[in-house]
């Protein structure tokens, strides 16, 4: 597979203020790449800065083999041939679907434009909306709206930011779910940006963790989610019970028992283990030194609290058997846990 | 409330009966003759010529300032809509006192040209504010240049407005009596008050009134057809992209300055210099007693209209319905009128009906409600909107009847809508000059009035006092007023904006 876009050495600030240094990553044709980040973390400039709407202070960025950004140079964003769907979609409001779709097509004859509109009309499922104005739309189909107008002129790289942040949650999963099948049908090469864990990692092929404008990790979602570089990302990515341990014979020792970490550390070494609250397990005992003192109840799973040794730690249960208020038990850790030794 | 109403379609309605009293020959004769082909075309070509370029210039100024990384933007955005401090009387008086060269179609171009551009500004900048920018954004990366971008994005985003402003604009060209006749222009207007004035030609005047309605009508016609909605922008928040100016910079600034030099500049240094000058012999006893008149008539006329005002802005926001819209439309008819025309009307109509109220004070005060009670009825609607209804339905629930809870409920919480509304038509009547001049009893001077006739004898140190009293006693805290209101309705009907950020007419009239 080859690469279809590469930062490499990016960094941009804006008066005295660094948002973005030295970031490097690439992304492969045909997948999403998600940037997750906090707000403020410099993922809407790293958006910017490759679309050509802002120039890199430093570094470069290559889009399907060609130089676009440097610090010598910039590439007007007409000449880039990038798709960009903003935070709130942005359709021109005096032009219909069609119009909107086809706005970027201006090189094609009628009626190759006609037929790229229909066919992406049909991808986006909105046959019937052809000739509506955007504002009788709803938040959803206006950004589906907005993803088929990028995707009409064939882009190197769909940009999309934070588009789905404007819907209500309901809306927000299936959308992202459609846009993903859109991207996949239509081959595209995507990278969207967006602060929320839960989306970065459920839709992307590759996520990059953007950090006070320092790329912190790149993986794919699975090795993000297992294996944070750091306890900060561990907190940052999803529930982690923190706890302090040692190394010991290879395995760290911990209030809640011996645990196995996922990589070789040197006898002695002392430091943290975070634990996912479902990678614990409690077992209803009687003579259980852990206490449960609190129950959150999702129906298909709950979160129990437990007060241990270790102080009072989140277990991720089984909704229908998780244990009651007040039921001793004993916790154990299921697999390995990351271990990140004090410096 | 139907006295107001009334009061409004009195002058059109007599206006018919006159002429066609008249007889058709009588009529045609007046009509068809080669001096009105003459006003026909000099009160088109100024319109047209204000109209355009106020439309230019205003919009440019909205761009520059808005969506530009134009120096001193918060400088350029108050002075663009400074002008609207200066009746365009004031104005004309202003340039007539710099050279006396400048007059006649170019005195009158100017000055009207710089009254009016502020009404474009402001028009532009509202649909500019409505634009999400972020759309040019999509645009360039489509693939299209910055300039094409403009022509297909940005402009169908303000044509509306711009084209809108400016029918606007040359609907207040064609009414505008103070400056046409201080610069000795021949339109109109001017020649309607003459023919009044001179020979107590009623007849002639009142034909040529009635040519006046059609283009006005007709302009009316012209303004609403345009009158799209802007489609409304999808998003209630985004941010503004600044375009960078490069080289054109230094030219925009430059032209910008200019604007604010000829608009505003010349014309206070202008007053300030000949009050100073005339100083010594101001005679104050005049002046004063000007003042007191002038403040008497502001009070009076504002109360009055707001009075009546109010009783249609409930009716239209609490009851609305096909009645209260048409009542709405009636009293905008009027408010379209030229104010010599409506005020000619009046004379028209006393002398025939009740000679004993001719040149009163009270017909004055009249003709104010019928010229100004739209205004008061369009600031009204959005405090009384603001009272939350659901009070209202708790005050009757607590044993209010429907008039007591309009007492003590509704308005006393619009109360301070209510109070700015007062002030405005206050100030707007201040600022009035034709239905003044020909209305008020002999003898009986405002610092409209003083203003004109020193101005038209080329007094123009005398001049400089009332000139310079009607700037700060009205026009500055209108500008204030209308600022306040403006930000109120905007916060208030996000989704209106297009109605309410129109300008009034009246400061120009």
């Amino acid at each position: 597979m080859s690469e279809k876009l590469r930062l490499t050495g990016v960094s941009k600030s804006f008066g005295t203020t660094s948002v973005l240094q030295d970031v490097s990553f690439s992304v492969t044709d045909g997948t999403l790449l998600t940037i997750l980040g906090t707000s403020g973390g410099g993922k809407t400039t790293l958006l910017r800065l490759i679309a050509g709407f802002d120039t890199v202070d430093s570094g470069s960025i290559v889009m399907n083999g060609r130089e676009v950004s440097s610090e010598s140079m910039s590439l007007p964003p007409e000449k880039r041939n990038v798709g960009f769907v903003p935070q709130e979609s942005a359709l021109f409001p005096h032009l219909s679907v069609a119009k909107n779709i086809s706005y970027g097509l201006s090189h094609l004859n009628s009626t190759a434009q006609d037929s790229k509109v229909s066919e992406l009309l049909e991808l986006i499922g909105m046959g019937d909306h052809r000739n509506s104005l955007p504002e009788t739309l709803s938040g959803g189909q206006r950004q589906r709206v907005a993803i088929a107008r990028a995707l009409a002129p064939n882009p190197d790289v769909v940009l999309l930011d934070e588009p789905f942040a404007a819907l209500d949650a309901q809306l927000r999963s299936k959308l992202r779910e459609d846009v993903r099948a859109i991207l996949r049908a239509a081959n595209a090469t995507a990278i969207l940006v967006t602060h929320d864990q839960e989306e970065a990692l459920s839709i992307a092929d590759q996520v990059a963790i953007l950090r006070d404008g320092v790329v912190a990790q790149v993986g794919s979602p699975r090795s993000i989610y297992s294996q944070p570089i750091d306890v900060e990302l561990a907190k940052f990515l999803g529930d982690a019970v923190v706890i302090p341990g040692v190394v010991h014979s290879g395995k760290v020792a911990t209030q809640l028992g011996d645990l196995i970490p996922n990589a070789t550390h040197p006898e002695g070494a002392s430091g943290h283990v975070a634990i996912r609250p479902e990678n614990l397990y409690l077992q209803p005992d009687p003579k259980g030194l852990a206490i449960v003192t609190g129950r959150q109840f999702f129906g298909h799973d709950a979160l129990v609290e437990v007060r241990t040794a270790a102080g009072t730690v989140k277990a991720r249960t089984s909704g229908p058997i998780s244990p009651e208020v007040g039921m001793p038990v004993t916790v154990w850790v299921r697999g390995s846990v990351n271990f990140y030794p004090a410096n | 409330m139907a006295f107001g109403v009334l009061v409004s379609l009195l002058p059109l309605l007599y206006l018919m009966i006159r002429t066609t009293q008249m007889g058709i020959t009588e009529l045609t004769d007046t009509v068809l003759r080669a001096r009105t082909l003459e006003l026909v075309a000099n009160s088109l070509s100024l319109s047209t010529a204000v109209c355009l370029t106020a439309m230019t210039i205003g919009t440019a100024q909205a761009w520059l300032v808005y969506r530009t990384d134009i120096s001193f933007q918060k400088f350029f955005r108050l002075v663009a809509i400074l002008p609207l401090a200066l009746p365009s009387y004031v104005l004309a008086y202003a340039w007539l006192s710099v050279s006396s060269k400048v007059n006649g179609f170019v005195g009158s171009w100017l000055v009207l040209s710089i009254s009016t551009t502020p009404y474009v500004f402001l028009a532009v900048t509202a649909a500019l504010r409505r634009h999400n920018s972020a759309s040019e954004e999509v645009a360039r990366t489509l693939g299209r240049s910055q300039f094409n971008v403009a022509k297909s994005i940005t402009w169908p985003a303000i044509r509306s407005a711009a084209l809108g402003s400016g029918l606007l604009v040359a609907l207040y060209t064609l009414s505008d009596f103070g400056a046409v006749s201080l610069m000795r222009f021949d339109t109109f207007t001017r020649a309607i008050y003459n023919a009044y004035r001179a020979s107590f030609d009623r007849n002639s005047a009142a034909a040529l009134a009635l040519i006046l309605i059609a283009l006005t009508l007709f302009l009316i016609y012209l303004e609403n057809r345009t009158r799209t909605i802007q489609p409304r922008t999808t998003i209630d928040q985004f941010r503004v992209l600044k375009t960078k100016l490069g080289s054109w910079k230094l030219m925009a600034q430059l032209g910008l300055t200019i604007w604010f030099i000829l608009g505003v500049a010349i014309p206070v240094v202008s007053i300030i210099f000949w009050a100073v000058i005339g100083q010594s012999k101001a005679n104050l006893g005049e002046i004063s007693r000007a003042f007191i008149n002038t403040i008497s008539y502001g009070m009076a006329g504002g109360v009055l209209v707001a009075f009546f005002g109010l009783a249609i802005a409930i009716l239209v926001v609490r009851y609305p319905g096909s009645n209260s819209r048409r009542i709405e439309q009636t009293i905008l008819i009027t408010h379209a009128l030229p104010g010599v025309v409506v005020a000619l009307s009046f004379v028209f109509l006393v002398n025939q009906s009740v000679p004993i109220f001719y040149q009163t004070s009270a017909l004055v005060l009249l003709a104010y409600l019928a010229l100004f009670l739209p205004n008061a009825v369009t600031v009204l609607k959005v405090p009384i909107a603001q009272v939350p209804i659901g009070i209202e339905e708790v005050a009757r629930t607590l044993g209010s009847n429907p008039t007591q809870t309009l007492r003590r409920i509704v308005i006393p919480a619009a109360g301070p809508g209510i109070l700015s509304a007062i002030a405005f038509v206050s100030l707007t009547v201040i600022k009035e000059l034709p239905a003044t001049l020909i209305l008020r009893p002999t003898g009986i001077e405002t610092l409209a009035t003083r203003l004109w006739s020193a101005t038209s004898v080329n007094a123009f140190s005398a001049a400089a006092p009332y000139a310079l009293l009607l700037i700060v006693i009205a026009g500055l805290p209108a500008l204030l007023v209308n600022r306040e209101i403006r930000n109120v309705q905007n916060q208030s009907s996000l989704e209106v904006p297009a109605s309410v950020s129109k300008p009034e007419p009246s400061e120009v009239k």
